[in-house]
């Protein structure tokens, strides 16, 4: 730790031992160590503070908070007790109160330019855009420093982009943060870079792009230097957004003479190309040449540009870039597209696309180059385009087999490359079994060859032959999805098992591997797996779907449980975090990336998968672990589920799922289309939207069967039960909308591409006849309620009802019961088969006993509240009647679950039985 | 990366008075490149899909850190087809009086389909470029003394070895703790390459700033 400047402060010396403890985790001595100063010194808050962070992080939530109140009322001043203030806030995720702190700070030292920085970074954390522009204008007058003028300004861009109205953000946030810009501009003020660029920020907003063109070009744009290209860049933005297609082209043209690699400018090049071609623009008249240079106008001159920027790279000794032979390639595509022959001038794209191979095909990421230009080559000259590029692959004297190998790793490379090329082509997929089944074979046999190059590779390092094998591993489920053959998949899991073997790192083998697992319904292996991929921070937004979608269905509750532990984990976190660096930014002057930040917070705010994982959640929770012997409304309240509120973000859900985290080189009819996106995200909100709707209403069905005893005051309970019963009746109907929905959806059955996304568990759901069962269950709650506010005595029709509702919920559940039964694996005639779905649908039936079981206990309580308020009825009715059905169906229940009990959660170890 | 506890970060703004006083008119937003350029954050989903296990992954704060403090080091490579082709990072830092201002390279990262491309090198001279261009004296990597491949790229862009860190990468999975080469290339500032002249002596990772 730093030693110390200056004097030391002798509270600084005495407190020194307790911060030594909380660094070093011993909160137990930081409390006994404050506890021991405080004896002496009873007015040092800050040792209360510290004692209270100690207490925080001992998980004694409710003592650390009153000791921190008791010191915050106060008001204090002091450096030490409002940073540890700030920290304990923080910590207990009430970053609002350090905002009291701090403007409770300034009133008493008005003049402190610390202070006044600190309530504005506080407010900064919790997003008071309007009492930021206010603090970090009252911090200039203290201090005229420029950085605390902008910290204003941009707080008003951010009370213009969090708007609701945009006319607001049009006319009154962003013109006036325009005007105190350019109060500074007229009297020279302007410093910095940051300030530059704040001032563009705000007139690209205005959409004065102009105005925006006049500064970065003017000189105040002279300070737009740390970036590389600043100007240009904004220039070509302005350009962009003007229509300033002359403007556009040249600079485009100017910039891909010094960088031919530079793809964003081709794309700039081309589009400004044939604006101005469609505008049939010509050069003016002398004198008013465009200020960035000559402008192309014709095709001609966009081919010759084209071919001379890939002569100078054949022409070149060093290696060649890719960007010109692309480019070449793009401009054909383009011309293609609006029907012009010119494309001619530029060859022909066969020929072009070997030649690239030619140059490229030893580089892995040829294959990904390529691809997005195939669909330039007619269909019949695919086998010959393969048959070209085969020639241009070294391989040795073919052997018994009739295969030959390439000697080393770069003719390996092209000859791979040829493959995946081949493939993405669809001559793979064209290929009859017997093909399909040859092609395995030789690309087993590579397989295997090519592992001597990488005899000395590391543990972490893959084997240069790795994509072989996965390719037929792909071959592999082809050959399952056309013939439903199921050894098909046992081969599948062979090879990838063996390619793990000599790569243990390579994660595309792991996530196939997985995706198998889970389809087979054999998800025993599948948590090393995932856990040997390594996910960190974001990943567990985007590819913790793979294991949260097959734990719970697959019945693995405890493994479901914890994977939803480590995204929510993550989500938690980053709240917190984000705020800090916002903070950060402002700090710095690094303007432009505040609105970034925030929109990523929003982005896993919105997670789709956040929302999945906090309502699986907590759905597990009740079903696993909540006592129905003691309260359950404990249990709901602990978890915070209020039901009369929807926290999900229906319409701006956000799916952060990476759907092509399988590498894939499928023809792109056969790959996953913005189309399979939408559909995938629909039907798994609808999914949650069930979820969610059912935990709402268990969380409001606890919290009514245990409401308060009439006696106290018959009138406002009457009041409270109805308003509850109504959150009910309103829930259970959007239920019921929700599976309309749902039916709907599911009658499309959308088919994934196999390396996409799964499909959710609605589809099962309804098969199953969960869905409904739960609906009518729930309904049955509803209807036990209304027994109770309409009494007994004239409520037969109702009780005839109840008892019915009781008798088919029996039959129901018998039903999804028999559902369940058989083998998951089967042998027949030597071939094994397995029956993933036995286990789904198990689990449906599993989750809807718990939901009985719930509501009988929520029930039993119910009925006994309203035993006690009216005890003439217990004897004559009420005891004969529901408890009675109740009691009836938890023996049915219980019965049933031990049929269960012979079913129960085999987990199936797939694993060893194949391999 | 950050390793310091929450209580750590507590006692240094126990220390640090007046750290708003210390302003510094800092700097912009990204820089795209090679092929086309993109938000950095869609960046952070990119690199968090690469599951290659030679790339480091960072936690969210590491990256905004970086974002929030040195914008302009902090380019990124997108292929034409959309695919992250690679990534660096780095800082400004050091003593301008003690001629020790100078440009850091954090974090270089090419995804294994793009490596052989000469892309690396690219993304260095951009780091060194605008290094430069902030009067840098000179650019310092570390490296550990095991990657020879690296060690051999760097020499190859005009790095040399100017000390030896001792025990600079803390173990992990067993391993040992591991050694780092401080890795140093002048700047035109440093008109007599004076930053460079070797160490001959380890170095604790405590004595390095």
């Amino acid at each position: 730790m730093a030693a110390r400047g200056h004097v030391q402060d002798p509270n600084d010396r005495r407190l020194r031992p307790i911060y030594d403890y909380l660094d070093n985790g011993n909160n137990k001595m930081a409390i006994q160590q404050a506890d021991k100063l405080l004896k002496k010194h009873k007015d040092l808050h800050c040792a209360k503070v510290l004692k209270a962070i100690g207490l925080q992080r001992t998980g004694k939530q409710d003592e650390a908070f009153s000791l921190a109140q008791e010191v915050a009322t106060l008001e204090p001043t002091d450096d030490n007790s409002l940073q540890a203030l700030t920290i304990l806030y923080r910590e207990m995720h009430h970053p609002e109160l350090v905002t009291k702190l701090y403007e409770a700070a300034v009133k008493k030292v008005p003049l402190s330019e610390e202070y006044h920085s600190h309530l504005f970074m506080a407010y900064a954390r919790v997003g008071e855009y309007k009492k930021m522009q206010q603090a970090g204008m009252a911090l200039y007058k203290i201090v005229p420093k420029n950085p605390y003028y902008f910290w204003s300004v941009m707080s008003l861009v951010m009370q213009a982009i969090s708007a609701q109205d945009e006319k607001l953000a049009q006319t009154m946030f962003l013109p006036l943060a325009e005007r105190m810009v350019e109060k500074m501009v007229k009297e020279e003020k302007i410093e910095a870079e940051a300030e530059v660029q704040l001032y563009f920020m705000i007139l690209e907003r205005l959409g004065k792009c102009v105005e925006a063109l006049d500064v970065v070009r003017g000189p105040l744009g002279e300070k737009l230097t740390s970036e590389l290209r600043s100007r240009e860049n904004k220039c070509m933005m302005m350009y962009q957004r003007l229509q300033l297609w002359p403007e556009c082209n040249a600079l485009s043209y100017k910039l891909l003479l010094k960088n031919p690699d530079d793809w964003q400018f081709y794309l700039s090049y081309f589009d400004s190309l044939f604006h101005l071609m469609d505008k049939s623009w010509s050069q003016p008249e002398e004198g008013e040449h465009c200020v960035e240079g000559p402008v192309q106008t014709t095709v001609a001159e966009a081919v010759k540009f084209v071919v001379d920027r890939m002569e100078e790279q054949d022409k070149k000794e060093s290696r060649p870039l890719r960007g010109p032979y692309l480019a070449c390639l793009e401009l054909i595509h383009r011309l293609r597209q609006r029907g012009c022959p010119d494309e001619k001038e530029l060859g022909d794209p066969l020929e072009l696309m070997v030649q690239f191979f030619g140059k490229f095909g030893d580089k892995p990421c040829c294959i990904t180059d390529l691809k997005i230009y195939l669909h330039l080559l007619p269909p019949e000259q695919r086998s010959q385009f393969k048959k070209r590029l085969g020639e241009l692959v070294p391989l040795g004297e073919a052997g018994e087999d009739g295969f030959g190998f390439p000697g080393d790793t770069k003719a390996l490379q092209r000859h791979l490359c040829v493959c995946q090329l081949s493939r993405a082509l669809g001559l793979q997929h064209a290929l009859d079994t017997e093909g399909k089944l040859r092609l395995i074979t030789e690309l087993k046999a590579h397989y295997h060859h090519g592992l001597q190059f990488g005899k000395s590779c590391l543990k972490t390092e893959l084997q240069f032959s790795d994509m072989y094998c996965l390719m037929a591993a792909h071959v592999y489920v082809d050959l399952w999805t056309e013939t439903g053959d199921e050894n098909m998949l046992w081969q599948c899991l062979g090879v990838l098992e063996e390619g793990l073997s000599f790569s243990p790192s390579n994660a595309q083998f792991k996530l196939l591997l997985l995706l198998l697992f889970c389809r087979l319904g054999a998800f025993q292996p599948v948590v090393d797996l995932y856990s040997s991929l390594d996910a960190k921070h974001v990943q567990h937004d985007t590819i913790g779907y793979l294991l949260t979608r097959y734990a719970g269905s697959l019945g693995q509750f405890a493994a479901a449980s914890q994977s939803c532990n480590f995204s929510l984990r993550f989500f938690h976190s980053n709240q917190k975090d984000t705020s800090e660096y916002i903070i950060q930014a402002y700090k710095y002057g690094a303007f432009e990336k505040i609105p970034e930040f925030i929109a990523f917070r929003t982005r896993l705010n919105q997670s789709l998968h956040f929302a999945q994982v906090r309502t699986e959640r907590m759905l597990l929770d009740l079903y696993t672990e909540a006592d129905v012997t003691l309260s359950l409304e404990e249990s709901v309240k602990a978890m915070g589920v209020c039901p009369e509120e929807d926290d999900i973000p229906w319409d701006n859900m956000r799916d952060n799922r990476d759907l092509t985290v399988l590498v894939s080189w499928d023809p792109k009819d056969r790959e996953l289309t913005e189309e399979h996106r939408r559909l995938s995200l629909e039907e798994e909100s609808v999914w949650l939207k069930v979820r969610s709707l059912t935990l709402r209403l268990l969380a409001s069905l606890a919290l009514l069967g245990h409401a308060p005893s009439p006696r106290n005051s018959d009138k406002t309970n009457e009041n409270g039960i109805s308003a509850k019963s109504s959150t009910l009746q309103t829930l259970l109907s959007q239920l019921d909308q929700t599976l309309e929905t749902a039916a709907q959806i599911t009658e499309k059955q959308t088919q994934y591409p196999f390396l996409g996304p799964p499909s959710s568990r609605l589809a099962s759901a309804l098969s199953s006849g969960s869905c409904h069962c739960q609906a009518s269950a729930l309904q049955l709650s509803l209807t036990l309620r209304e027994l109770e506010t309409t009494g007994l005595d004239d409520s037969t029709e109702l009780q005839t009802q109840i008892c019915n509702a009781f008798k088919s919920s029996v039959a129901q559940l018998q039903e999804m019961l028999s559902r369940c039964k058989g083998e998951v694996l089967e042998m027949k005639d030597g071939r094994l088969t397995t029956r993933p779905s036995l286990l789904e649908t198990l689990v449906f039936f599993v989750e809807k006993v718990c939901v009985n079981t719930l509501e009988a206990a929520m029930g039993t309580g119910h009925s006994d509240t309203h035993t006690h308020c009216t005890p003439a009825a217990r004897k004559a009715r009420v005891r004969p009647t529901t408890p009675s059905a109740v009691t009836l169906l938890t023996h049915s229940w219980y019965d049933l679950s031990g049929e269960k009990r012979d079913n129960k959660f085999i987990n199936v170890d797939v694993r060893h039985k194949n391999i | 990366m950050d390793n310091s506890s929450l209580a750590g970060s507590l006692f240094q703004r126990w220390l640090a008075r007046n750290k708003y006083s210390k302003l510094r008119s800092a700097a912009p937003r990204r820089q795209g490149h090679c092929i086309e350029c993109m938000k950095h954050l869609k960046l952070y989903f990119y690199l968090h899909s690469n599951l290659d296990p030679l790339t480091e992954t960072y936690g969210i704060p590491f990256y905004l850190q970086y974002l929030a403090h040195w914008p302009e080091y902090f380019i990124v490579a997108e292929a034409p087809g959309g695919e992250l082709m690679g990534y660096i990072m780095g800082k400004a830092e050091g003593s301008v009086a003690r001629e020790e201002w100078h440009g850091h390279v954090t974090a270089l990262s090419v995804a294994p389909e793009f490596r052989r491309l000469g892309l690396a090198a690219k993304l260095m001279e951009m780091l060194e470029e605008i290094s430069e261009r902030k009067g840098g004296f000179f650019v310092d990597l570390f490296v550990r003394v095991s990657n020879q491949v690296a060690v051999n790229m760097y020499k190859q862009l005009g790095y040399s070895v100017y000390r030896t860190v001792i025990e600079y990468y803390s173990a992990s999975n067993g391993e040992p703790d591991e050694d780092a080469y401080d890795m140093r290339k002048a700047l035109s500032s440093d008109t007599e390459k004076k930053s460079i002249v070797p160490i001959p002596h380890p170095v604790r990772p405590e004595d390095i700033e």
